[in-house]
């Protein structure tokens, strides 16, 4: 029966545990955290179930609910809290076999110490209910990223941080600009009473607020004139990395945003404004240009790195619609994409690992040298462009469906020809992974290490049964739009009524 | 009130630009610092009352200055502390790499 708090705390200490432990004994690390992550696992899974059957709230320190910072977990915090840890408890895993150590034998201390830090910092963002707690944590989970992409000292990685890093402090001031207007209006950083007090804020401020918390938490997750950063900074950071950044990180922000919208500005001023049209037809020119842009991409990196921009394009179309429908879609594929990234990512990093296959051309024969590796990573692949009998599909589907039933035809209309697009590119890059090639391994390799292998083929093999048995993840996304499409829920949740 | 309003506006609108227009790496750092200083003075003028006092909740002190935007000024600068040494760092590596601070002359940088 562990509260809350301790999804937040167990990362926050196994990574500044680290030290203590390295001056110990070196050997005692990796057991050390592969324990802290099993047993986080464990507890958030315990917390999600008992959020399921009620949604919790936990106020820190033991204060009034009305003055204390809150940790809300409803169901789509739930769902995300669920996704997060699980990827991120793969990446661990993973990141234990892959990172190796450096002359100064600091790399892997320090690794780690930044990758806990990232998942503290995203499962707060998640977690939240208070808009500056917010704030902190989503800047926790930016700073930890900036060191990240720069772990291995790469010659090219200094100039994608660098970029990395003036958007990335641009969209924080953005969105501390817009929290301090939304408490210099409401005078509380309590989401659920600014949402009580919101309404009496006068409409120009509120688009004020609403451009600065889209611009802010848009560059994050990389809307389209925003996502310079990305293809820049992706093929020179680590591979665990990209694929806990493309998997989840990014899906933090935006679920901040998601959370911003309905539940600050609520059902009303989504229906009584052009704001769902906006994201609509944003979401398509989104997924058009970084489809089109993965097209010319040569390194694969690269190329997964606009294949995300163009996902996110997908559910910010579902999620805008503001219906049960697109909401359910969206999460949907919210949690699709975390998976088949996830297993992009993980084994386009064994390919890296042990052979230095970073562009189209440079994985030429590995599947016949990996293949179990080459076979999660033809799933995935399969997955995200959309075939069935994959989760992406069924996703990509219910975003088709619930387009068509809220009368965006013509966006509808886009997401097979983008579909298609991904077809052309992605088909390209699996062509090239079975051909026939001579790879040089780096090293005496015979085949990929067990720990490298089973966290990509466990998430490979997700998008498979997940598209197979949607039902259960269906059912808990069913919960999700009840705390969003009525924010009174949400108040009545959190201010007890 | 409104002046204070639009100094910080300007402030803002300052540091971006000066980040957007700039080629010297160490002068697009300054203007990160600026837009953030200039968040901070935001944040102190929010939590700003005429004639407020120290937030002491006691006797004798009955007109405070509101003391959650104070707090978040701390958290504020913290960040903004940590942004820039790292961003300096970066800045560093980069001269010692390329031996240049000009933007145009780092490959990826460009547009």
């Amino acid at each position: 029966m562990a509260s809350p708090i301790w999804l937040i705390i167990l990362p926050l200490i196994t990574a500044f545990g680290l030290g203590i432990v390295k001056i110990f004994s070196k050997k005692l690390l990796k057991p050390f955290l592969a324990l802290s992550a099993t047993i986080h696992l464990i507890l958030v899974i315990d917390v999600v179930i008992r959020a399921f059957e009620e949604p919790m709230i936990y106020s820190l320190g033991g204060w009034d609910r009305l003055f204390a910072i809150n940790l809300v977990i409803d169901p789509l915090a739930a769902i995300m809290a669920l996704l997060i840890s699980v990827i991120s408890y793969l990446v661990v895993i993973y990141s234990l076999s892959f990172i190796k150590e450096d002359k100064s034998k600091y790399r892997v201390p320090k690794y780690f110490l930044l990758l806990f830090l990232l998942i503290a910092g995203m499962l707060g963002m998640v977690l939240t209910g208070d808009l500056f707690n917010l704030y902190v944590f989503f800047e926790i989970a930016a700073i930890t990223s900036y060191a990240l992409v720069l772990i291995y000292k790469r010659d090219g990685s200094l100039e994608g941080t660098f970029k990395y890093l003036l958007a990335g402090t641009l969209s924080g001031v953005f969105i501390l600009v817009a929290i301090l207007l939304v408490y210099l209006s409401t005078g509380t950083l309590n989401m659920a009473r600014i949402a009580v007090k919101f309404a009496e804020v006068p409409g120009q401020l509120k688009s004020i607020i609403l451009i600065l918390f889209l611009t802010g938490f848009g560059i994050k997750f990389a809307l389209v004139p925003l996502h310079t950063w990305m293809p820049d900074v992706y093929p020179e950071a680590p591979a665990p990395y990209n694929a806990i950044s493309s998997g989840v990180g990014i899906k933090a922000s935006l679920y901040a945003f998601i959370r911003v919208i309905y539940v600050l500005f609520g059902f009303d001023f989504i229906a009584n404004t052009e704001l769902t049209s906006l994201l609509v037809v944003w979401g398509v020119i989104t997924f058009m240009v970084a489809h089109l842009m993965a097209y010319q991409q040569k390194n694969l990196k690269r190329l997964f790195a606009f294949s995300s921009i163009a996902q996110v394009g997908y559910i910010i179309i579902a999620v805008s619609l503001a219906t049960d429908k697109g909401l359910i879609a969206g999460g949907f594929h919210i949690v699709n994409h975390a998976l088949m990234k996830g297993a992009i990512f993980l084994a386009l990093g064994i390919f890296i690992y042990y052979f230095k296959a970073e562009t189209i051309e440079d994985i030429k024969g590995l599947g016949r040298s990996l293949p179990l590796t080459s076979f999660t990573f033809t799933l995935a692949a399969l997955a995200m462009i959309g075939l069935p009998p994959f989760n992406g599909f069924l996703s990509k589907w219910l975003i088709i469906e619930a387009a068509l039933e809220s009368g965006y035809t013509v966006a509808a209309f886009f997401i097979p020809v983008g579909s298609l697009l991904s077809l052309v590119y992605y088909l390209r890059v699996l062509q090239s992974l079975y051909s026939s090639g001579e790879p040089k391994p780096r090293v005496d390799f015979k085949r990929p290490r067990l720990s490298l292998e089973l966290p990509a083929v466990i998430l490979g093999f997700s998008c498979l049964l997940l598209g197979i048995f949607p039902r259960l993840p269906l059912d808990m996304l069913g919960q999700i739009s009840h705390y969003l499409l009525d924010s009174s829920n949400y108040i009545n949740l959190l201010l007890g009524g | 009130m409104e002046t204070t309003y639009l100094a910080v506006g300007i402030l803002i609108c300052l540091g971006i630009y000066t980040v957007i227009s700039t080629k010297n790496l160490i002068k697009m750092v300054i203007g990160i610092s600026i837009v953030e200083s200039a968040l901070i003075l935001l944040l102190i003028f929010v939590g700003y009352r005429p004639q407020g006092t120290v937030p002491i909740l006691d006797h004798g002190y009955d007109l405070v200055v509101d003391p959650v935007p104070q707090a978040l000024a701390l958290t504020a600068i913290v960040i903004g502390a940590s942004t820039t040494a790292l961003m300096l760092a970066l800045v560093v590596k980069l001269y010692k790499r390329y031996d240049t601070l000009d933007v145009s002359k780092i490959r990826k940088l460009r547009g």
